[in-house]
C-alpha cells in the first residue's frame, strides 16, 4: 500500500491541523499535508490548479461547516468536482452524522465521510486501507464512524 | 528518494550521539539509506524520536482541543446565564418601578383623604356657628326686653363671613375630591 503523496485539508479549526497532520504522520497516511481555514481559500487553489497543476494535491479532507466561508464543504466539494475538474479522491471530515447532509455529499461528489472525534486515528487506518479503491474510482461512499 | 552523501551522514550520526538532535518529519520517509546499517539504524532511530514527539503532541493537542470545547460550552452556558440574569433584573426593575407607582398613589389617596376629612369637619363647625347665632339671634327678636341692634349687625357680619368661608370650603372639597379620583388615572397613563 503506497502511502498518499500530498493531502489538503480544509477546515476552520486551526487545532485539528495540528491533530490531522500528526495523525496522518503517525499512521504514515501521507508525505505531505497541507492545510487551509475557508473553503474559498481552498478555492483560489483549485482555481490555480486548473491551469497550473503542480501542485494538486492527491487527496481532499473537507470539513462541513467552514465557519468564515462563504459556502459549506459540501459546495465546494460540488464546485472541485463538477467545476474545476476532478482528478482528486475528495472527502468530508466533520463531527456531524447528519444522514441528509451525508446524502447532499454524495450527490456532490464526495467519495468518503469520516466523522471526527477524539479518536480519529482508528478511522483514518481504515481510510488508508480502503484509499486504492478510492484511487482507482472503484470504491463506494462510505461513512467512517 | 534522497541520498545523502558519506560526509553528511557522519555528521547527521555525531549530531544524533553527542547532542541527541535526529531530522524530524516526512522527509523520513523518503531516505535512501543506501543499504549503510549504521544510517539505516540511524534513519529509524529518528523515525521512533518523531513519532514519540508527535505522539506527545497529539495527545496535547486533543486535550487543549477537548479543553477548548468546554471553555467553548461554559461560555455558551455562560451567555444563557446573562441573558437570564438580565431579564430577571428587567423584571425586578419593572417591578419596583410598579411598587413605587402604587405606593405613590396609596400615600396621594391617604393626603387626600385626610385633607377631605379635615375640610368636612371645618365645614360642619361653619354650619354649626351658623346655625347657633340664628338660633340665639332668633330669640332675641322674639324676646322684646333684649336689644338686638348691635346683635343684629353682628349677626350679619358674622353670617356673611360664614358663607364666605363655607362657599371657599365647598370649592376646596370639590378640589380634592376631584383631584383624589383623577390622579390614579393619571399615573397609570404615564
Amino acid at each position: 500500500m503506497q502511502m498518499i503523496k500530498s493531502i489538503l485539508l480544509v477546515d476552520d479549526e486551526t487545532l485539528f491541523h495540528l491533530v490531522f497532520d500528526d495523525a496522518c504522520n503517525i499512521l504514515n497516511i501521507s508525505l505531505s499535508l497541507e492545510s487551509v481555514s475557508s473553503a474559498d481559500a481552498a478555492e483560489v487553489l483549485f482555481k490555480k490548479y486548473v491551469n497550473d497543476p503542480t501542485d494538486k494535491p492527491e487527496c481532499v479532507f473537507v470539513d462541513l461547516n467552514i465557519v468564515g466561508s462563504s459556502f459549506d464543504g459540501i459546495e465546494l466539494v460540488r464546485r472541485i468536482n463538477f467545476q474545476y475538474g476532478n482528478g482528486v479522491v475528495i472527502g468530508i471530515i466533520s463531527s456531524s452524522c447528519d444522514q441528509i447532509e451525508m446524502a447532499k455529499a454524495e450527490l456532490a461528489g464526495a467519495q468518503f465521510w469520516i466523522v471526527k472525534s477524539d479518536d480519529i486515528e482508528p478511522r483514518l487506518e481504515q481510510f488508508r486501507d480502503d484509499y486504492d479503491g478510492y484511487k482507482n474510482r472503484t470504491g463506494i461512499f462510505k461513512v467512517y464512524k | 528518494m534522497i541520498k545523502f552523501s558519506k560526509e553528511d551522514v557522519e555528521k547527521l550520526i555525531k549530531l544524533a550521539i553527542d547532542n541527541k538532535i535526529f531530522i524530524e518529519g516526512p522527509i523520513l520517509k523518503m531516505i535512501d539509506t543506501d543499504d549503510d546499517s549504521l544510517f539505516e539504524t540511524y534513519v529509524k532511530d529518528a523515525i521512533e524520536n518523531d513519532q514519540e514527539n508527535r505522539r506527545k503532541r497529539l495527545e496535547i493537542t486533543k486535550q487543549i482541543q477537548t479543553q477548548n470545547t468546554q471553555l467553548t460550552d461554559n461560555a455558551k452556558e455562560n451567555g444563557r446565564l446573562m441573558q437570564e440574569l438580565k431579564g430577571a433584573v428587567e423584571k425586578a426593575q419593572e417591578a419596583k418601578e410598579n411598587a413605587l407607582n402604587d405606593l405613590d398613589v396609596v400615600q396621594r389617596k391617604s393626603q387626600f383623604k385626610l385633607i377631605d376629612r379635615i375640610v368636612t369637619v371645618a365645614l360642619w363647625i361653619i354650619m354649626g356657628v351658623g346655625i347657633i347665632t340664628t338660633v340665639l339671634y332668633a330669640i332675641a327678636l322674639f324676646n322684646s326686653t333684649i336689644d338686638t341692634t348691635l346683635l343684629g349687625s353682628t349677626w350679619s357680619n358674622l353670617f356673611g363671613i360664614l358663607l364666605t368661608n363655607s362657599f371657599s370650603i365647598i370649592g376646596t372639597i370639590m378640589g380634592v375630591k376631584y383631584a383624589s379620583e383623577a390622579s390614579p388615572k393619571k399615573i397609570n397613563n404615564e
